[in-house]
């Protein structure tokens, strides 16, 4: 029984930081350019067809169509930046409306090039990891792996190079950084890049552990929200605390009560946290 | 003026005899309760609820339970849908008011509580047949004085009575919309920290929006399913939320008739354009960005910009194309 | 009693804005706060009107206890309160404005009952219209009165808020800072609006910087500093006390 349930326990976590790394492309979009970018969970299916594509269309090795297909991913979120989101800037609902159109636009597009039929990716790491008590695939491990170190580097970007602090910065008091000579739309597009690509790897190394098809990114995007909101909005470990938490309490939830209703515990748990401690659990006090 | 424009709807069954046109309308007039009903509660109270596809799915299959297990009339069932979708919209009302949720986070909070419906309906097998939905097989009756107890059914009864339902929630709206409840709507929705200092009480003001806002989705919902003759999980889903958000933005969310008016083409849409799904569903999305971008107001609301003296522009009170 | 307030205290994390303050208001008075920024003026209306919640204290209100109470429900109970900084409607004209702050008065007049309304064609009655009026020319808001109230001066706006606070009828009003931002002429007419009112039965609780405004118009004074009460008693004394005068304006050189 307690094989079990930290056998699921561990399964959350590494579910929890593929969420993770979404709340964390949320969760800086917010913060710096005021919306809520709800296309990340397409740009996620971008990112996962692209690297399904150059891997076993292509023949080419894994981590190269990884790089490609975050290369060409962050370069569809800069078109969508330039485009759409620069005129959205700290307008939620504007934003919410032009993120849900490009949600339509990107998977009927990913349609259009490769048809309804679900994707999978040969196994790129075949094999298992066996713990006694728990055993794991190994591509989930390097996948959770992968997942940690990039969270890791960009919280440590964010607080110890100049353009992470002054990212910071911005997000806390944008005209006090505006003055102080941040450049303030660089910034703004730089993340909305970044977010997309980290949306983008988060969807390749998902083309290696699941099918794929179309609609994949819309449950991950609701969940990436979800724990960017649980977390509090703002905070960079706390995107991937709040994935963590989030996949702990569904994988929880489903040991004791029916799976099927895996994803209400999880937004059980949301509306909890958000009615008790509205700025979330890492976020600043009430 | 108006009037005469709702008085030429019920002319149209008798010059135009196209299914498709028809067709089109009633789901127009149904789609237009849902999106009118919703704008109740975003454009004139201002808050942007998430749960309204819930209310609309919730209404439709109670409504069929109550007909097949209660053995009730459509209307009677109707009317237990929306009783039953008051219930829950008390508790997730209360919740999100009580707590003061604003915005976003009342967006949110509201979308969570409608996936936690939909999941139910969608793994509650046995009483809701899970994502196979239900077909609908029984219809709604209604008492015509020469023939007595009649089915609705084809398309020119369902016009009818679509209509009728909807000018019924445009004209029970508009009479809010115009009182003292709509200067409190108002009041919550321009600033709600000066509508409480003016002892406005504006958790319940906000509750009675949600809740009658609502109770137009469920109603919406019973006439909907019974006409498509199929109910399934879908109805629930945020896909359809954001299509009422979609068409309340595009028709203008400050008046009657924009929401109607963005029913009108976000139903007409698939039809006018005749490419394969997809490319359908790229030019959805097309549309919604570049409304959003270009034309904020909607259709109605960049129209009526356009016509009004500026000093009197925008004031909800004197609104001249509500109806 | 009318108004009491016993040892209001109220803590924003380390600053204590009100410390141990109790004070009374009797009926019809003109009662005026002094005190410089940061004395903790406009955070005492805001407990009484219930904006915040005391850290301590508590308020009685006609043998009711107000403290904790929301500020509808405060307003509800006859008390009403001005903002510093005037909060509008933005899109509305002032005198949709004014028909909104007509809602308390519409609850006490009808109760429940007022439903019914709900589903008559609403021009609002004539007496409502009357009142409306009234109100507006009494604040001198008359030709205004289809202005949007986005497009009014700062005086003007005062006079707004002011004016939407006299369509809650009120039996104590709380003032703050009403005269900041006046002309001389638009001073002349509030001091003749609060005279009035005074006159008319309402009792009024004004703070202000202008200290010779205040000094005329009130019957009773209190000085505040550091959140306490320094002094109290009629405005002039009030003003001459060796206390105040060293914390407004610091000790004469030897």
């Amino acid at each position: 029984m307690l094989q079990l349930v930290v056998g699921q326990l561990l399964n959350g976590v590494i579910i929890g930081t593929l969420y993770g790394i979404i709340a964390l492309g949320v969760t800086l979009t917010f913060g710096i350019t005021g919306i809520v970018n709800f296309a990340l969970g397409a740009f996620m299916a971008i990112g996962a067809y692209l690297s399904w594509f150059f891997t076993d269309m292509m023949g080419m090795a894994y981590p190269i169509s990884i790089l490609l297909a975050i290369l060409v991913t962050a370069a569809c979120g800069f078109a969508a930046d330039q485009t759409l989101f620069r005129f959205t800037r700290n307008n939620l609902i504007n934003g919410l409306i032009v993120s849900i159109g490009l949600i339509s636009v990107i998977q009927s597009a990913l349609l259009l090039v490769w048809t309804t039929t679900p994707k999978n990716m040969h196994y790129v790491l075949p094999g298992i990891l066996n713990f006694g008590w728990f055993i794991v695939p190994k591509m989930k491990m390097v996948v959770f792996g992968v997942l940690m170190a990039v969270i890791l580097m960009t919280y440590s970007a964010l607080t110890r190079t100049w353009a992470g602090r002054a990212a910071y910065a911005f997000a806390q008091a944008p005209e006090a950084a505006m003055l102080m000579g941040v450049r303030t739309r660089l910034l703004q597009t730089g993340v909305v890049v970044y977010s997309t690509a980290l949306a983008g790897l988060g969807g390749a190394l998902y083309a290696s552990l699941y099918s794929l098809e179309v609609s994949m990114g819309s449950s991950y995007i609701l969940k990436g929200v979800e724990a960017a909101i649980l977390a509090g909005i703002g905070s960079v470990m706390g995107a991937l605390a709040g994935g963590i938490v989030l996949g702990v309490a569904e994988a929880v939830g489903s040991i004791f009560l029916p799976a099927a209703y895996r994803d209400v515990y999880g937004l059980v748990f949301l509306v909890l946290i958000l009615l008790f401690r509205p700025s979330g659990l890492f976020g600043p006090g009430r | 003026m108006k009037r005469l424009a709702w008085l030429l709807l019920f002319a149209v069954p008798l010059l135009v005899h196209d299914e498709v046109v028809l067709t089109i309308l009633v789901f127009t007039y149904i789609l237009g309760m849902l999106a009118v009903s919703f704008n109740l509660i975003f454009g004139y109270t201002g808050q942007l609820s998430m749960f309204h596809a819930a209310a609309f799915g919730v209404g439709a299959y109670v409504t069929e339970l109550a007909m097949t297990h209660l053995g009730v009339s459509f209307w009677v069932g109707m009317l237990l849908a929306a009783l039953f979708v008051e219930g829950i919209s008390l508790v997730v009302g209360s919740i999100c008011f009580r707590f003061k949720l604003r915005e976003f986070y009342f967006a949110v909070v509201t979308l969570a509580f409608s996936e936690m419906v939909r999941l139910v309906v969608l793994n509650w097998n046995s009483v809701t047949n899970g994502s196979l939905g239900i077909n609908l097989t029984t219809k709604p009756t209604i008492w015509i004085p020469t023939q007595g107890l009649i089915p609705v059914e084809g398309t020119r009864m369902w016009y009818y009575l679509s209509l009728v339902a909807l000018m019924a929630m445009v004209v029970t709206c508009t009479r809010i919309v115009h009182s003292w409840m709509g200067r409190c709507f108002a009041a919550i929705r321009l600033n709600d920290g000066l509508a409480n200092a003016l002892g406005i009480d504006v958790f319940r003001y906000q509750l009675v929006s949600f809740l009658v806002g609502n109770a137009g989705a469920a109603i919406a919902g019973a006439l909907y399913a019974y006409y498509l003759g199929y109910i399934e999980p879908g109805y629930l889903s945020i896909d359809q939320s954001l299509a009422i958000v979609a068409m309340v933005l595009l028709g203008g969310r400050a008046s009657m008739i924009g929401p109607i008016i963005g029913a009108l083409i976000l139903t007409a849409l698939p039809h006018i354009i005749n490419f394969s799904a997809e490319l359908r569903v790229m030019i959805y999305g097309l549309i919604l960005i570049l409304t959003i971008l270009v034309m904020p107001k909607g259709i109605v609301g960049t129209l009526a910009a356009l016509r009004a003296a500026p000093a009197a522009a925008g004031s909800y009170a004197k609104r001249s194309d509500v109806l | 009693m009318f108004f009491e307030a016993q040892n209001l205290t109220k803590r924003f994390g380390g600053i204590t804005a009100v410390s141990d303050l109790s004070f009374s208001i009797e009926r019809e008075e003109i009662v005026a706060i002094f005190g410089p920024n940061g004395s903790g003026k406009t955070t005492l209306l805001s407990l009484i009107a219930g904006v915040v919640r005391p850290t301590a204290g508590i308020l009685i209100w006609k043998s009711r206890r107000l403290e904790g109470r929301p500020p509808h429900e405060i307003a509800a109970a006859g008390i009403v309160k001005t903002f510093q900084n005037p909060q509008l409607f933005a899109e509305l004209s002032v005198t949709q404005h004014v028909m909104i702050a007509a809602h308390l008065r519409l609850q006490r007049q009808l109760g429940v009952r007022r439903i019914k309304t709900l589903f008559r064609a609403d021009g609002g009655s004539a007496e409502l219209a009357d009142r409306v009026d009234h109100v507006l020319r009494l604040c001198r808001l008359t030709e205004l009165r289809d202005e949007p109230a986005v497009s009014l001066s700062y005086g003007a706006e005062k006079m707004l808020g002011v004016a939407m606070a006299l369509m809650c009828e009120p039996e104590l009003l709380l003032l703050d800072e009403p005269a900041t931002g006046l002309g001389q002429e638009e001073i002349r007419n509030l001091d003749g609006v609060l005279r009035d009112l005074r006159d008319h039965g309402t009792t009024l609780c004004v703070i202000d910087h202008r200290v010779g405004f205040l000094g005329r118009l009130a019957d009773r004074a209190i000085a505040m500093h550091h959140g306490s009460k320094l002094a109290e008693g009629a405005p002039g004394d009030v003003l001459r006390d060796a206390g105040v005068v060293e914390a407004y304006l610091g000790r004469p050189h030897a």
